[in-house]
């Protein structure tokens, strides 16, 4: 009955290497990868190839920033300005702290903002942390719509 | 200044009634008759030439006064329409045994008949007149100068008319006279060269010489011939004799002549461009007449004149004018030599000295001062600076005597009694100024000319005329009317230039403001794009540390390739970053390039790189193009990428089609690569030649995201601009314009 995990992800071996991580974490919630910010957003609004998924909003989206044809801080504005997405917790993984993102992210009201350590150990502990603060840890919205894993 | 001066002066005189005097020079008479010819008003000298006293006269045909032969002579030549408002000779009649010329005007509502005493037969005058005009038209034809011109005039007039001394004098802004040219018989003083005062000649009577261009007066010793009755016999107002030929003159101009030991005198006008440019002017120290074909004659040679100076005075303004074009042109060459606008002001000075023939000249932007030449301190050019400011709302101000206007200036008369001020901001208060040095005048007057006394509260002309010699201080050489218009042009030129500079200035900014962002958008790539490949070397080598004990061998073996790619990537990143920066630096050589070989060696460079595992052939559709002025090196990266583009958003495609095409537009030529690749969403075009802006994942389209940002780059530094089309699935086309230039 856990909500999945939604990643945004363009980069292969970016994405390989969140998978182990999370898949390290022992988290128990499904892990939906897209690729890129239309796709992002095709998912959380359940249309175009997402049309027929089930209900519900994930427990995290974690955005990468720099993605083809829609960019994370796009994703992030327009899931802040839709009345149904606005209050799900967004985390943006990003290569690099530079400020203009920083800001620009924390003006459109991101819940956390972490830069992909280079270790992979220490990427490994960050990825899980994350997991588990915001998908266990984590109390969600009210009113946000129960997942329910088909059986 | 001469006009300051006089404390008495004949100012009353511009009262004077000249043009209605109620009287006539009574070596003539006057009859002023109505439509019917019946005699409305005579002067009071009737009886002496005719016989008929004005009583016998008055309201009488015009045939009881001059006969009833004389009269059928006259009547049909009388009729109003023929008549205008200059005089004309009619014929000759003879009264008590004397020949008298008839001249007939018609003015005031009146036929005005005068009768002078006829002086050698109307034929003879003419024969005899005829070859003079011919002769000094000759003459006129070969002089040079205003000067020579008038004393071929002055002495072709004392030729005609005997009169002892012939002046020919133009007058000066303020209406004074000085005298150009003369011509003496013996015994006659020179006035050459001297100056008679504004007041000598009153304003009225400027304006009638205007109107009527010669007058004589024959006797200054004459007693007036009143008008009977005194007023205009229809209106009752003073008769109007503004053209009679017999008007006479005030009694002041009288004394005026006595006291200059001249009985007769006669004027003719020299009318330039519609204003009272001079005078002929002749004397004669015996009363004297002339006929009204000398006078008519005299006054063909005043026209003569007239035309001759305006055409020298045209001439020589026009040769003035482009003298001093010529030197604005050249400081306006000058002034966009280099960068800086003020450092180019400077290197014009000697220019601009010459330009307004000035000793020196100061140009104030602000608090910023350059001088040149001979100018007031630093200090004072600020304080004028500051006063035109607050003073003088025109764009320019001139003037010949500064310190009349500006008492601060007495200080240094030396080096600029005149100025010529020249606002060259619309905003600021800053100026250009030329400074004219001090010219000391010394004027040679024909007596003083506030030596007019008032005898018994009735106005007496001045008595002396012996040359009396003024200097003049404090002012320059004044500023002539095509100096100021040309300044004006000249700061109608410099705002231009100014202006340009400006949107030079704005458009460097511009350029600096999108290299900056460049330069931006390249940091923030490096610091992205450049850490990620080295996170996945160091992520994998770490799982690949962790696996070193296991069994799973593929998984190792992806683990190294990924390793391998990202490594690649980077290396890849580094070099194109590396291009990327160097495209903005490098200076372009644009020669003559044919596109056709262009497009052939890049097709030719592509096929080793392309993928061996690519299924598909390409059909390369190259179609004629043009030559281009580029720069060879950059515009063929610039291609190389498009291509490549297109091969490799083709891979997928059967058969690959890519076409490049070209058109001709206004000004420009237009290139097209077309490809029936999987093209791209339009939404997302605006993203298309962004730095590291990608449109499709990484494994289905490898790349760093930096070739579109070139060619944008490089078609934007030759001037042109880039964008694409497409339809999703169906293929894109990419289309660059190179503007025409001159070495097409």
């Amino acid at each position: 009955m856990l909500k999945p995990i939604l990643l945004v992800e363009d980069n292969p071996n970016d994405l390989e290497l969140t998978l182990i991580a999370l898949e390290r974490s022992q988290l128990a919630n499904e892990v939906i990868v897209v690729r890129d910010g239309a796709e992002a957003l095709d998912y959380l609004h359940a249309r175009g190839a997402y049309a027929s998924r089930e209900q519900g909003n994930p427990a995290v989206v974690l955005l990468d920033l720099k993605l083809p044809k829609v960019d994370g801080l796009e994703v992030l504005a327009e899931i802040r300005g839709s009345a149904t997405l606005k209050s799900m917790p967004v985390v943006m993984l990003t290569s690099s702290r530079e400020e203009q993102d920083l800001v620009r992210s924390y003006e459109l009201g991101v819940n956390a903002y972490v830069v992909k350590p280079v270790d992979f150990s220490e990427f490994v502990r960050a990825i899980a942390d994350l997991g588990i603060f915001w998908a266990v840890l984590n109390e969600p919205p009210p009113g946000s719509h129960r997942y329910i894993k088909p059986q | 200044m001469p006009q300051d001066s006089p404390a008495i002066d004949l100012t009353s005189c511009d009262r004077e009634p000249i043009r209605t005097p109620g009287a006539v020079q009574p070596h003539g008479f006057l009859l002023a008759l109505d439509h019917q010819l019946t005699v409305l008003q005579v002067s009071d000298n009737l009886a002496r030439h005719t016989g008929v006293t004005p009583a016998q006269a008055l309201g009488e045909p015009l045939a009881t006064v001059i006969g009833a032969e004389a009269a059928a002579l006259l009547a049909p030549q009388l009729a109003a329409e023929r008549l205008r408002e200059q005089p004309a000779y009619l014929t000759t009649i003879r009264q008590q045994g004397v020949l008298f010329d008839v001249l007939a005007h018609a003015w005031d509502g009146l036929l005005i008949v005068e009768c002078e005493p006829a002086r050698g037969s109307h034929g003879a005058d003419l024969l005899q007149l005829s070859p003079l005009l011919g002769d000094f038209l000759n003459k006129i034809t070969d002089a040079d100068t205003i000067d020579e011109l008038s004393r071929l005039a002055a002495a072709d007039i004392r030729a005609l008319t005997g009169f002892g001394r012939v002046m020919v004098y133009s007058f000066d802004d303020a209406g004074h006279g000085s005298v150009l040219a003369e011509s003496l018989a013996d015994g006659y003083d020179s006035y050459l060269g001297q100056r008679f005062p504004a007041s000598d000649i009153p304003r009225q009577a400027r304006a009638l010489y205007v109107a009527n261009r010669v007058r004589l007066i024959h006797d200054a010793h004459y007693t007036p011939a009143q008008l009977l009755p005194p007023q205009h016999p229809l209106t009752g107002q003073p008769s109007d004799l503004s053209f009679a030929a017999l008007r006479s003159v005030s009694p002041v101009h009288l004394q005026y002549m006595r006291n200059m030991g001249t009985l007769a005198s006669m004027s003719v006008s020299l009318v330039v461009k519609g204003k009272l440019w001079g005078l002929i002017s002749c004397h004669h120290a015996e009363p004297r007449l002339l006929s009204f074909h000398q006078r008519s004659v005299c006054e063909q040679i005043g026209q003569i004149l007239a035309l001759h100076i305006k055409n020298r005075s045209d001439a020589d303004e026009l040769a003035f004018r482009l003298e001093v074009r010529r030197s604005m042109v050249r400081i306006l060459g000058g002034l966009t030599q280099g960068a800086d606008f003020i450092e180019n002001l400077r290197s014009v000075l000697p220019e601009l000295l010459h330009f307004a023939r000035a000793g020196g000249v100061a140009i104030v932007i602000g608090e910023r001062l350059i001088t040149f030449g001979d100018t007031p301190s630093d200090a004072q050019i600020q304080a004028l600076a500051g006063w035109l400011g607050a003073q003088v709302h025109d764009e320019v101000f001139y003037s010949d005597h500064l310190a009349a206007s500006y008492a601060p200036a007495a200080e240094y008369t030396d080096c600029a009694s005149g100025v010529l001020a020249m606002q060259i901001s619309r905003i600021h208060p800053h100026y250009l100024l030329w400074f004219r040095p001090e010219h000391v005048v010394q004027i040679d007057w024909a007596g003083r000319p506030d030596d007019k006394p008032s005898v018994n509260g009735q106005l007496s002309p001045r008595t002396s005329f012996r040359l009396w010699r003024e200097t003049v201080h404090g002012t320059s050489v004044p500023w002539r009317d095509g100096e100021v218009e040309l300044a004006l042009e000249f700061r109608t030129a410099l705002l231009g230039i100014a202006l340009e500079r400006a949107e030079q200035m704005a458009d460097l900014a511009e350029e600096l403001g999108r290299a900056n962002k460049e330069l931006e958008a390249f940091s923030y790539s490096v610091s992205h794009d450049l850490r990620a490949p080295l996170r996945h070397i160091v992520g994998f080598a770490d799982l690949l540390l962790e696996s070193a004990g296991s069994e799973q061998v593929e998984r190792r073996q992806r683990f190294l390739a990924n390793i391998k790619d990202a490594a690649r990537l980077a290396g890849k990143l580094v070099d194109d970053l590396l291009s990327f920066s160097q495209m903005g630096r490098a200076a372009l050589r644009p020669v003559r390039v044919r596109m056709d070989d262009l497009v052939r060696s890049c097709i030719d460079k592509l096929a080793p790189d392309l993928p061996p595992q690519r299924l598909h052939p390409i059909d390369w559709q190259v179609m004629p193009l043009p030559a281009v002025s580029a720069d060879p090196a950059f515009l063929q990266l610039a291609l190389y990428n498009l291509l490549s583009n297109a091969v490799k958003f083709t891979a997928n495609s059967d058969p690959a089609v890519i076409r490049i095409s070209s058109e001709q537009l206004p000004g420009e030529t237009v290139f097209h690569i077309a490809d029936n690749g999987v093209g791209f969403n339009m939404e997302y075009a605006h993203k298309l030649f962004g730095v590291f802006q990608r449109l499709h994942r990484m494994e289905d389209f490898s790349g760093t995201g930096i070739g579109l940002a070139n060619v944008r780059r490089i078609i934007e530094r030759h001037g042109g601009r880039v964008w694409a089309h497409s339809v999703q699935g169906e293929g894109a086309t990419f289309s660059f314009a190179l503007p025409n230039t001159d070495l097409d």
